[in-house]
C-alpha cells in the first residue's frame, strides 16, 4: 500500500461508524449495524480483555513506580558520599576525623561535612549486633558523611586521591556499586514487567484472533451477502473491526479504571500493612510512596489505547485471512 | 461483455457439472438461461458472478479475464454486477428497506442521496407497505421481489436472476418480467435462469439451454 492509499484509506476511514461502534450494542443506531452486536461474541470477550488489561495496567504502573522509587533513591545517594577511617593504628582517632574533615570542607563542590560519632556508627550495626557495650570496645570504623553540591559536583578521582596521599586508613566510598545494584534491580523488574506486558498482548491477540474466526463462521451468511453486493475486503473487516475496537475500548477501561483504583488505594493498603511484618519504611524503600503520579496513570490510558489498536488490528488481519479463503 | 471459453466445472474429485461451455453475451442483450434441475444452471450463474472458479478454460468478465484478478478486482467487477438468489439471501436483521439499501451503502454513498430511490423502487416492486418489515415476516413472494430490488437498486450492467418468479403469482411475474425488460432497455444486460416456459414464451430472447453439462444457444 503507497501513501496515497494510505491516506485515502484514512481520510475514507468511516470514523463516525467507529465512534458508534464504542457505544454498548443497546445504544448503538440501528441502521450502522450491518454485522448485528448480538452475533460478536461478547461478554466473556469483554470480561477476559477487561483482565488482560487491568493486568497489563497494574504491571505497567508497578514498573514504573519502582523506577521512579529507584530514580530517588539513586538522586539520594548521589549526593553524598562517605567518608571510612580506620580506627586500627590510628593512635587519636577523634583528632584524625577533624583534619578530615576540615580538609573536606575546604573542598570545591562539597556543600556540608558531617562528622559521625563512634555513637552514630555503632547504632548502624545494632542491627546485626544489638544494644550491646561490647560494640564500644570493637575497632568500629569512622564516618563522615558528606553531601555534595549537584550543580557543581567536586572531582570525587582527585578527593579520593588526596585523602589516601595526606592520611593513611582513609577510604571514599562514592555508593558507586549501590547505583548500579539499583539499576540492575531496576532495568530487571522493567524487563520482566514487559515480558508481562508481552505475555499479556499475545493473549489478548490469540483471544481476539478466535472470536474473530468464531464471529465470522456465525456470520458466514452476512458475509456471504455483502460479498455478493460488491463489498470489499476492506468494508467486511471495517464492519467487523468496528465491533471489536469497540469492546476493545470498553474492556480496556474496565480494566484500566480497575489498576487506577488499586493504585489510589495503594497508599492506604501500604499504611495497614506498614503497621505489620513489614515496616512502612521497608515498602516505601522498594515502591515509594505507592502513589502514582499523573504521568504513571497516562500509562494505564495508553493501555487502552494499545489494547484498542491490538483488537483493531487482530480482528481486521483476522477477518482478511477469512476472506482469502473465498473465491 | 462476457465470453466463456471452453470452460469446465467440477466440484471436488466429482464429475464435470459443466463441459466445454462457450458462449458470449453482448451489452444491452437478454438471454434466458435453461435447462432440467441439476443441469448446472445455478453453477453457471455463480461461475458468472465470480463466486466459484472454473476447473478449465477462460472466463472473461467485461473484458477481463476472471483468473488475472485479485479479490480486490473481483469486487470491484461485482458492483456492477445484480444478482438474485433462488434463496432471496436476505439479510434478517435488516429491515426491507435496509436489504435493498445495502449494494449502496456499500459503494460508500449517503442515505440522503438513496433513501427515495429505495422507497419508489420498493413501491414499484410491490413492497411500499413492507419497508420497515423484517425478511421473517415477509412471504416468499415478498422476498423473491425484495431480494430482485436489491439486484437491480445500483442499477447494473449486468443482472443474473436465478428462478426470480418462482414464488410469485402470475401478476407480479408479468411485472417483474417487465422490470427487467425496463432495465434492459436502459442499457442492462440481463440473464435469467428459469424453468418457466409460460415467463420465457413472453419475450423473444435468446435461450442458453444446459443439458448433461453442455451449452446450446437457441
Amino acid at each position: 500500500m503507497n501513501a496515497v492509499h494510505l491516506i485515502a484509506d484514512i481520510r475514507d476511514y468511516p470514523w463516525r461508524n467507529l465512534v458508534a461502534g464504542l457505544l454498548p450494542a443497546r445504544f448503538q443506531p440501528k441502521t450502522a449495524l450491518i454485522v448485528p452486536s448480538a452475533s460478536i461474541a461478547g461478554n466473556a470477550l469483554t470480561v477476559v480483555i477487561a483482565i488482560m488489561s487491568f493486568l497489563a495496567c497494574l504491571t505497567a504502573g508497578a514498573v514504573y513506580m519502582v523506577n521512579q522509587s529507584a530514580e530517588a533513591w539513586v538522586k539520594d545517594i548521589s549526593s553524598e558520599i562517605t567518608i571510612e577511617l580506620d580506627p586500627v593504628n590510628t593512635a587519636d582517632i577523634e583528632k584524625k576525623m577533624t583534619l578530615v574533615s576540615l580538609f573536606l570542607a575546604k573542598q570545591a563542590g562539597i556543600t556540608h561535612v558531617k562528622p559521625m560519632t563512634a555513637q552514630d556508627s555503632a547504632k548502624l550495626l545494632e542491627p546485626w549486633l544489638g544494644h550491646s557495650d561490647v560494640l564500644s570496645a570493637l575497632p568500629i570504623p569512622r564516618l563522615i558523611a558528606v553531601e555534595i553540591d549537584r550543580s557543581n559536583p567536586p572531582d570525587i578521582n582527585a578527593i579520593s586521591e588526596a585523602l589516601s596521599q595526606n592520611f593513611e586508613g582513609v577510604t571514599l566510598d562514592d555508593h558507586r556499586r549501590w547505583r548500579a545494584e539499583i539499576r540492575t534491580l531496576t532495568r530487571s523488574a522493567a524487563l520482566g514487567g514487559i515480558a508481562v506486558l508481552v505475555l499479556v498482548a499475545a493473549a489478548t491477540v490469540a483471544v481476539i484472533v478466535s472470536a474473530t474466526r468464531s464471529a465470522m463462521a456465525s456470520n458466514h451468511e452476512i458475509i456471504e451477502v455483502l460479498h455478493f453486493v460488491g463489498a470489499n475486503e476492506r468494508f467486511i473487516s471495517r464492519e467487523f473491526e468496528r465491533h471489536f475496537v469497540g469492546l476493545g475500548v470498553r474492556a480496556g477501561l474496565v480494566g484500566a479504571v480497575s489498576a487506577s483504583l488499586v493504585f489510589l488505594l495503594m497508599p492506604i493498603v501500604m499504611q495497614m500493612l506498614g503497621e505489620g511484618p513489614a515496616t512502612a519504611t521497608e515498602m516505601s524503600r522498594l515502591v515509594g510512596t505507592g502513589e502514582l503520579d499523573l504521568k504513571g496513570y497516562l500509562f494505564c490510558v495508553l493501555v487502552v489505547f494499545v489494547v484498542a489498536c491490538l483488537c483493531m488490528i487482530t480482528s481486521r488481519l483476522g477477518v482478511i485471512r477469512v476472506l482469502k479463503s473465498y473465491a | 461483455m462476457i465470453r466463456f471459453e471452453n470452460v469446465g466445472l467440477r466440484y471436488g474429485n466429482g464429475p464435470e457439472i459443466l463441459r466445454d461451455v462457450n458462449f458470449h453475451v453482448l451489452p444491452g442483450s437478454f438471454h434466458f438461461l435453461t435447462g432440467p434441475s441439476g443441469a448446472g444452471k445455478t453453477s453457471l450463474l455463480r461461475l458468472l458472478f465470480m463466486s466459484l472458479r472454473p476447473t478449465r478454460g477462460l472466463i472473461f468478465v467485461f473484458g477481463e479475464n476472471v483468473s488475472d484478478l485479485s479479490a480486490a478486482g473481483r469486487a470491484e467487477l461485482r458492483r456492477r454486477i445484480g444478482i438474485v438468489f433462488q434463496d432471496f439471501r436476505l439479510l434478517d436483521h435488516l429491515t426491507t428497506w435496509e436489504n435493498v439499501a445495502l449494494p449502496l451503502r456499500v459503494l460508500g454513498k449517503k442515505e440522503g442521496d438513496y433513501g427515495e430511490d429505495v422507497t419508489d423502487l420498493l413501491r414499484w416492486v410491490g413492497l411500499g407497505d413492507r419497508i420497515n418489515a423484517y425478511p421473517e415476516v415477509l412471504s416468499g413472494g415478498e422476498k423473491q421481489r425484495a431480494a430482485i430490488a436489491r439486484a437491480v437498486i445500483g442499477r447494473p450492467e449486468l443482472l443474473l436472476a436465478d428462478e426470480p418468479t418462482g414464488n410469485v403469482d402470475p401478476v407480479i411475474a408479468d411485472r417483474l418480467l417487465r422490470l427487467f425488460v425496463e432495465l434492459n432497455r436502459l442499457g442492462t444486460s440481463v440473464i435469467i435462469a428459469t424453468h418457466d416456459y409460460g415467463l420465457m414464451d413472453q419475450l423473444d430472447a435468446p435461450r442458453l439451454v444446459l443439458y448433461e453439462g453442455h451449452l446450446e444457444i437457441r
